[in-house]
């Protein structure tokens, strides 16, 4: 059949390796990244985790302020949970959607709890004489995250 | 590891006014609750004849803030005590960013030559050998 320009896609062709070796490849990866993590030579790491209907990326000793109350007092020590990626200099860890609570450890302390600045909530129509006036101070939780640790258990 | 930033509190009242009703009752009641529950903050009680009964409270940066308690019950005094033990002295006006990091960026900052071959390594028709 001759080769017109609607023949094949305009986009290159890619050839998938073969399962097999790409199953190797993967295992390989795997322990690879595993020693690098057993023996600590990650330097800082960072991590998304979605807390408070947010998703924040967190690194060790920030500042991250919340528009809710927490039912934990000042000074508590608070484990993160729902971390979706993990990553270091050489390597990330990416979650489906999430990643497994023996793997990594985050941990935040409470460090405040005041109210925000009083924002004002005002309506107002012209030439109808309707206005209204609102002022509203709503609480708010500053944490500080502490430590972000991996353990070497993947798989 | 974690430090109140609540340096006093202190309580100015006078004793015969009407409006500090809820203060002495909070002075008689839940004053020494409060303190055994904020271990690390100082209360003091002193009745003078101010004009109104105060609540003061100095954090750790120098920042005194005051609070009116006249006519208020002590439930509300002791809201308000917990509210400032909660704080710090920073000023309540707008913060433009919820978050605050000294490291943002670890594996290096993305900038618009991230992830793009080098001109070095490019086949053009210019490089080929002739």
């Amino acid at each position: 059949v001759a080769k017109t320009s609607l023949t094949s896609p305009p986009w290159p062709e890619v050839k998938l390796p073969d399962p097999v070796e790409e199953a190797k490849f993967h295992a390989e990866v795997v322990q690879k990244v595993n020693k690098m993590i057993a023996a600590g030579q990650y330097g800082r790491l960072f991590a998304v985790v979605h807390f408070a209907s947010k998703q924040w990326k967190i690194t060790s000793e920030d500042l991250i302020m919340m528009d809710n109350v927490l039912e934990a007092e000042c000074g508590d020590r608070i484990r993160l949970e729902k971390v979706l990626l993990v990553g270091a200099d050489d390597f990330t860890l990416i979650g489906r959607p999430l990643l497994g609570k023996d793997l990594v450890r985050v941990e935040a302390t409470v460090i405040e709890k005041t109210e925000s600045w009083p924002k004002i909530n005002m309506r107002f129509w012209k030439r109808h004489k309707y206005q209204k006036k609102k002022i509203i101070v709503h609480p708010q939780t500053v944490l500080r995250i502490n430590t972000i640790d991996i353990f070497p258990c993947l798989s | 590891r974690y430090v109140r930033q609540l340096q006093r509190l202190q309580l100015l009242f006078s004793p015969t006014a009407a409006d500090a009703r809820g203060a002495r009752q909070f002075v008689e009641e839940a004053a020494l609750d409060f303190a055994r529950r904020h271990p690390d903050v100082v209360l003091y009680i002193s009745p003078c004849s101010g004009p109104a009964p105060l609540l003061r409270a100095e954090y750790l940066n120098g920042t005194v803030r005051e609070e009116l308690i006249a006519s208020k019950t002590s439930e509300e005094i002791v809201q308000l005590a917990t509210k400032l033990a909660g704080q710090s002295g920073l000023d309540i006006i707008r913060i433009r960013k919820p978050f605050h990091t000294d490291n943002p960026s670890i594996q290096g900052q993305w900038h618009p030559l991230t992830n793009k071959p080098s001109a070095l390594t490019v086949q053009g028709p210019r490089l080929q050998p002739q």
